[in-house]
């Protein structure tokens, strides 16, 4: 449960047990997810770099154009992963808010090899980057991305 | 040495994502009464009832003409439309409409048409070297059948879609309903093109002719 939805459904009164325990889970998980989102903040440029070069050693033929374009948007979907890690929203978040507006873009410019090639090694750097208690939180936010943006 | 340095790609131009987005796009001045996008023009939501109202009240007021005045309304809210719209775009990307690539303009209108509780647009340029344009839109609150007219009747989003692309092509365009939900059809779909070609569309349509028989009697 969100906890926005959770305040709204107790605006006449009091949370009960239940969901103060949801409102101090969410407590709870801030400081870790608040270290993923500086880490993801801090080490955006050398990842995108990282990728963005792989993807040229492994798609030479790909158009120089092509490949922006689909750094630009994965840009875009680590900004949305963090901004939803923050907010402890869900995958749902990222399809409405980012990944409908995107997967446009990926099947106009046919950028579905690209974004293969590109979801595989940042999976890859995400993993050496991030520990295990972080990917955890990470990972199925970038997988829901991943899945939009190549199939 | 690398071809593409990411951190040009972000200095060059800031890399934005949608304008329109529901989340980002509605907010409102509650203590002043106001609803209004991230630009600060005001919203009005118009609840279903008014929308039904018109047409009852138009068809009883002004009978045949009903439709057509519609239709003129459409066209003056097309217009302000896009000149807000072009507006909007151009202040967020910092580039001119006109310099705007074909997939961000179109993402942007479809996404305004949801973000405004209009139901979903598509676009199909299938036919665009041809002429035409094809629009389609889906669970639209402009679709209700005027009494005793079984015609399309998304009166008021055929004057928008006319005025709209009339701007945007910076020549008279026309728009004519083929299909309509509120005659069971599976979505609304316009054809857009110059008015001498489009003229006869009307009459086949009345006639019963399907909306692919007239798209291909029209690039034939």
């Amino acid at each position: 449960m969100r906890v926005a939805d959770l305040l709204q459904k107790s605006e006449d009164r009091f949370l009960n047990a239940e969901e103060i325990g949801v409102l101090r889970d969410f407590v709870a998980g801030m400081p870790l997810r608040l270290q993923i989102y500086k880490k993801l903040r801090d080490r955006e440029l050398p990842i995108l770099q990282a990728v963005a070069d792989q993807v040229e050693r492994d798609l030479p033929s790909a158009a120089v154009e092509d490949v922006k374009k689909a750094i630009s948007s994965l840009m875009l979907v680590l900004r949305y992963c963090a901004m939803a890690l923050l907010m402890n929203s869900d995958e749902a978040f990222l399809k409405q808010r980012i990944l409908r507006w995107l997967e446009q873009v990926s099947t106009a410019y046919n950028l579905r090899r690209i974004n293969e090639v590109i979801f595989r090694h940042l999976n890859q750097l995400l993993s050496q980057e991030f520990t295990p208690p972080e990917l955890e939180l990470l990972q199925p936010l970038v997988t829901t991305a991943q899945v939009t943006l190549i199939y | 040495m690398s071809k593409i340095n990411v951190a040009d790609l972000i200095s060059d131009r800031p890399v934005l994502a949608n304008f329109f987005d529901y989340e980002a796009y509605l907010r409102g001045d509650l203590e002043l009464g106001l609803l209004e996008n991230r630009r600060g023009d005001r919203i009005v939501a118009i609840p279903e009832t008014l929308i039904k109202a018109l047409y009852q009240g138009l068809s009883k007021e002004t009978g045949q003409a009903a439709r057509l005045v519609m239709i003129n309304c459409g066209k003056w809210w097309g217009k302000s439309f896009y000149n807000r719209f072009q507006q909007s775009l151009q202040e967020f990307y910092g580039i001119p409409l006109s310099e705007m690539d074909m997939l961000t303009f179109v993402r942007s209108l479809k996404e305004y048409w949801i973000t405004h509780g209009w139901g979903k647009l598509e676009f199909d340029p299938e036919y665009r070297d041809r002429g035409l344009i094809i629009i389609r839109t889906y669970n639209s609150p402009y679709s209700r059948p005027l009494p005793g007219e079984p015609r399309p009747s998304c009166f008021l989003e055929t004057g928008i879609l006319s005025a709209f692309f009339s701007r945007l092509a910076g020549r008279e365009l026309m728009a004519v309903q083929t299909t309509c939900e509120s005659l069971g059809a599976d979505c609304n779909r316009f054809i857009l093109g110059i008015p001498e070609r489009l003229k006869p569309v009307e009459d086949w349509v009345l006639s019963g002719m399907t909306h692919d028989a007239i798209v291909q009697k029209l690039v034939l």
